[in-house]
């Protein structure tokens, strides 16, 4: 009761109600996502309640990830890639003239996807996090490395494997920059007074993913034309159809799954729902030619993941996916490490966070059903104008933290560096989770020495870290396999 | 320069960069050389092996001569870039409002947008925003206002 006092109080939900709005927004324009906002505003809520600057980060979260969908459908835009599966069935029912319904499916799947996990993390996180009580330095490197397998899932047809698994080794390499805590001297700082303290993750973060996008919106040579028909077009609202409610289940606990798994993200979730829906639907042939059956289970798994992403990262500080790092960050930087703390002694801080996210779904639910159609215009602003707003918010944000005219450079290195791996295939997702997860690892492993007196059992003799190296292994060698499986088949016809 | 090219001298710059790595570790002082020398150490094999096999499979392959573009429109893309360093070195000597006040218009002609009364209705619109929300309401400390 006394959390749901702090959560409705006027301030706080009105905060909730800009963060929203806001996330609906940032997520309607394409070239802007869920990541990007977050991780820009962190840096301003240093200023801020801690649990106000967390309501209104976990706002934008939960309203970008509905957000993209509404361009999906009526501009066939995606303003986040999770919203592609959405566009492939929504845009084609705007055609129809039936975007009423399709804007009604996909609102009202997102409300129960993302209230759906919602539910399981208030339900689940604080008894993970209790389990991780009976973690000791050993267990913590080791879950760390957990989280670095779970980089190879990032790996898709644009990162390879092993440089995904690179890219994260670099963010922890990346880490290790800066007072060494066994001896108290400087490592890697280059001289530089600047990296005492380490490298900052927040300019990181804005760098590769807000940064470099901007780089990449300012560098498109041809313009990508909307069609904007289908919003002059006379738009039906039907109800609901029967059967629908089969997909959104679906969606949302495949979504929230997903959602836990360290480095899985939105739109994995999103493809993942959208393709089991299509399999057991009565209605396939219409998959493809506008089907609310599909939208329903898209909608329902991205904003799944924003629940399930958090339990890992809550609980145990691996984030399931980029969003929630930059929330991470903002734990982090209110002094409220990720863990069981934070379910004890920052209980006043991390369930109001978590019952804020309800609200927040709420809202967009309420956003959706009746101004989502005037929102999807956000999709039409030039990017000549976007690019330099969002820029002057990364260097605003990139100074905020430390004030700091270096954070401003490092932010800019990040994005030009990040722009040539990304160019060349490495993950950036892997890069910044290695950069997060690099303190954690470090710091169990140099305890764990130290209590094994400098012998390495000590990462293999109690029974969890044994159950620990077998998931590390369940996580590394299936893809390992197949990946060799496909080089090798690619090689064999190569090879005639 | 093909993008094959780029590639490979990067991985031989991660390898170059594990040995360096592995080498520090002996001027760790104390208690680090059994701890954190040891965690670096790890790093160090784990990202020089992974990079000499990549390397090795990169090798491997036929050579792709597809050029690395960083961008599309390179002089968009470097007028971006450049106007970020400038805004960045005045920052701290003029302040948030007046360099963000130059930077946001200057950016977008830049990107080829010619429709003036929107860029300053937009410049206008961010600078007010920041100090609304950003320096009254948020109390964010912001170079140009003390």
């Amino acid at each position: 009761m006394e959390y749901l006092g702090i959560v409705f109080q006027p301030i706080a939900l009105f905060t909730i109600f800009l963060g929203t709005v806001a996330g609906v927004a940032i997520g309607g324009m394409p070239g802007l996502t869920a990541t990007m906002a977050v991780g820009l505003l962190v840096p301003f809520t240093y200023t801020m309640d801690p649990t106000m600057g967390l309501m209104l980060l976990g706002g934008i979260y939960c309203g970008a990830m509905y957000g993209g969908s509404i361009p999906a459908i009526l501009l066939n835009t995606p303003g986040t890639p999770a919203a592609v599966a959405t566009a492939i069935e929504g845009f084609p029912m705007s055609q129809k003239g039936k975007a009423g319904l399709a804007l009604k499916v996909s609102v009202v799947a997102s409300f129960v996807g993302g209230s759906f996990s919602v539910l399981i993390l208030l339900m689940f996180a604080p008894m993970l996090a209790q389990q991780a009580l009976h973690f000791g330095p050993a267990e913590t490197f080791l879950l760390a490395l957990m989280g670095l397998a779970g980089i190879i899932s990032i790996a898709d047809e644009n990162s390879s494997l092993i440089k995904a698994l690179i890219a994260g080794l670099l963010g922890m390499i990346i880490a290790i920059v800066g007072t060494d805590d066994m001896s108290g001297s400087l490592r890697y700082t280059m001289g530089y007074v600047e990296l005492i303290d380490g490298v900052d993750f927040m300019p990181a973060l804005i760098g590769l993913f807000s940064m470099i996008q901007m780089l990449e919106l300012a560098g498109i040579r041809k313009k990508h034309e909307i069609d904007t028909s289908t919003l002059h077009k006379k738009q039906k609202s039907d109800p609901l159809p029967k059967g629908i409610s089969k997909h959104i289940a679906l969606g949302s606990a495949t979504g929230t799954v997903i959602g836990v798994l360290p480095g899985e993200g939105a739109t994995i979730a999103a493809f993942i729902s959208y393709n089991i829906s299509k399999r057991i639907s009565k209605t396939k042939e219409l998959f493809g030619k506008g089907n609310p059956e599909g939208i329903a289970a898209a909608e329902s798994g991205n904003n799944g993941c924003v629940g399930g992403s958090l339990v890992p990262t809550l609980t145990l500080g691996i984030p399931g996916n980029s969003v929630a790092a930059a929330l991470m960050g903002a734990f982090i930087i209110h002094g409220m490490i990720p863990g069981p703390d934070l379910f004890n002694e920052y209980a006043d801080h991390t369930y109001p966070f978590i019952i804020s996210l309800f609200i927040a779904n709420l809202v967009f639910l309420g956003v959706g059903l009746t101004v989502a159609p005037y929102l999807a215009r956000i999709a039409l602003i030039p990017p000549a104008i976007l690019v330099p707003v969002v820029s002057a918010f990364a260097v605003l944000g990139s100074y905020a933290l430390n004030n700091s005219v270096f954070d401003i450079y490092l932010m800019i290195a990040f994005a030009v560096f990040g722009l040539i791996l990304k160019k060349l295939g490495f993950s950036l997702e892997a890069l910044i989770l290695g950069l997060i997860l690099g303190p954690i690892a470090e710091g169990g492993f140099t305890q764990g020495m130290i209590i094994g007196k400098g012998s390495p059992w000590i990462f293999f003799e109690s029974p969890i870290a044994k159950v620990m190296w077998v998931i590390i292994l369940l996580l590394l060698l299936p893809p390992l396999y197949s990946y060799f499986k496909h080089t090798t088949l690619v090689k064999a016809p190569d090879a005639d | 320069m093909p993008k094959k090219y780029v590639d490979r001298a990067l991985l031989l710059f991660f390898i170059v960069m594990a040995v360096l790595l592995y080498l520090s570790t002996a001027s760790y002082p104390g208690i680090a050389k059994t701890t954190s020398a040891y965690y670096v150490k790890f790093l160090a094999v784990f990202i020089g092996i992974l990079s000499v096999i990549q390397l090795l499979i990169s090798l491997a392959k036929d050579i792709d001569y597809t050029r690395l573009h960083l961008s599309e429109h390179m002089p968009r893309f470097l007028g971006l870039l450049v106007s970020l360093i400038i805004f960045g070195l005045v920052f701290e000597h003029l302040g948030f409002f007046i360099s963000a006040g130059i930077f946001i218009p200057l950016v977008a002609l830049i990107l080829g947008y010619r429709n003036y009364l929107t860029i300053v209705i937009t410049t206008v619109s961010v600078l007010v925003f920041v100090y609304l929300v950003f320096v009254k309401l948020l109390s964010v400390n912001l170079p140009g206002l003390s």
